[in-house]
């Protein structure tokens, strides 16, 4: 609104971008606008808040697809056991094919030095008051790591089932680690990291006879906010299930390394 | 708490658009929250408020634009209102449903002051 005249009583006067000032003057007024007069204006933007991490999380996924390295955002809770089963993992895989993890804590080389003595190239993050790894982040540590082609990527997140939900860090997939300590209502509370995610690891099954824990609960609870996703139950301890889990990832390095792109050249093309 | 990084990230949206629209101050910005968005809004309030001084949004209004939840159901195909992620068909009382609004998180506008 015009401050000097009330001109423009609709509210917000809204100027195109050359900000042509039109006041459509009907009543003839004499009266003249103070020299210090300021103009306001609508910029209108409809913008996504995570539109800055979501470009960066596509450009990290197109760097990844490039060398065909297959890259898991593995989140959880603190405690339920994601270096445990990372470790695990690293020593099965390790002779097969080069291997990296990401590790994001608040504090500490803990988990990094956990991951180095597996023979993996690790990297600590640490976000300080940060709750979560965002996609800016994860770019900076790829220009570091230089990563190999045919290589398998995790990254370790932070343990907390609310932020990370939010951050596309440019994962091919993203994996849930719950362990049977937790409670089987997770989902229901955190809906949020299970809806994003693509495969859930129920961790520390050696412990089901002294919890109550029914792992058919805590899927069909997960379910409802993610109808399509996946349970591997396990133990990184006795090694139970951990089959499964290997199997599954090897089944993900050949679906994110064989992308057909001819389909979209061609549509490009015109052809 | 990853409100703090959402507000530092409306704060970087309002600094580039003033920029390269050369205004020297915001006075209002505005922003639609989705109420099944996952963004806790008296949080970014707080962290917005923090985060702004002696920024171009420090004398800012901030007009907060509520969305509401909406879901279809998968199985009954009955539209109905999302107060929770986790809310069920009020009819047949299955699961899922088609999100169909109330994941909104955007700058819609932001209101300048120039010379």
């Amino acid at each position: 609104m015009c401050e000097t005249c009330g001109c423009d009583n609709d509210g917000f006067k809204i100027h195109d971008p050359q900000h042509i000032h039109d006041h459509n003057h009907s009543h003839g007024d004499e009266h003249h606008h103070p020299d210090d007069h300021s103009h306001q204006r609508v910029i209108n933007l409809n913008l996504d808040i995570l539109s800055g991490n979501n470009l960066t999380a596509a450009m990290n996924r197109r760097f990844l697809e490039g060398r065909k390295a297959l890259c898991l955002n593995m989140v959880s809770s603190p405690g339920s056991g994601k270096t445990t089963i990372l470790e695990k993992t690293i020593n099965h895989l390790i002779a097969s094919r080069k291997l990296y993890v990401i590790e994001g804590d608040q504090q500490s080389l803990i988990d990094t030095d956990r991951i180095a003595n597996t023979g993996a190239t690790a990297l600590q993050i640490n976000t300080g008051s940060g709750c979560h790894l965002d996609a800016q982040m994860i770019e900076s540590a790829l220009n570091k790591l230089e990563i190999e082609s045919n290589s398998v990527l995790f990254i370790e997140n932070v343990g907390n089932l609310v932020c990370p939900a939010l951050f596309d860090l440019g994962e091919y997939k993203r994996v849930i680690v719950i362990s049977v300590t937790e409670g089987e209502d997770k989902p229901l509370k955190y809906p949020y990291i299970f809806e994003s995610s693509h495969l859930c690891l129920v961790n520390k099954s050696d412990l089901l006879p002294y919890v109550d824990f029914r792992t058919e609960q805590l899927i069909k609870n997960a379910r409802v906010v993610n109808p399509d996703l996946e349970f591997i139950s396990l133990s990184a301890k006795t090694g139970e299930g951990m089959q499964f889990w290997y199997e599954w990832i090897l089944r993900q390095v050949d679906l994110a390394t064989i992308t057909d792109r001819s389909f979209d050249k061609k549509k490009l093309s015109g052809i | 708490m990853h409100e703090f990084s959402l507000a530092s990230e409306v704060l970087k949206i309002a600094q580039r658009e003033a920029e390269k629209n050369m205004v020297r101050s915001v006075s209002e910005i505005t922003i639609e929250v989705g109420n099944i968005s996952g963004v806790e809004v008296e949080t970014l309030k707080s962290a917005l408020g923090l985060i702004s001084e002696g920024s171009i949004l420090e004398n800012a209004c901030l007009n907060i634009v509520s969305i509401k939840g909406r879901g279809i159901c998968l199985n009954c195909e009955l539209e109905f209102e999302m107060n929770q992620r986790i809310d069920t068909c009020p009819k047949c009382n299955s699961f899922p449903s088609e999100i169909r609004g109330g994941n909104e998180f955007r700058v819609v506008s932001l209101l300048t002051e120039e010379e």
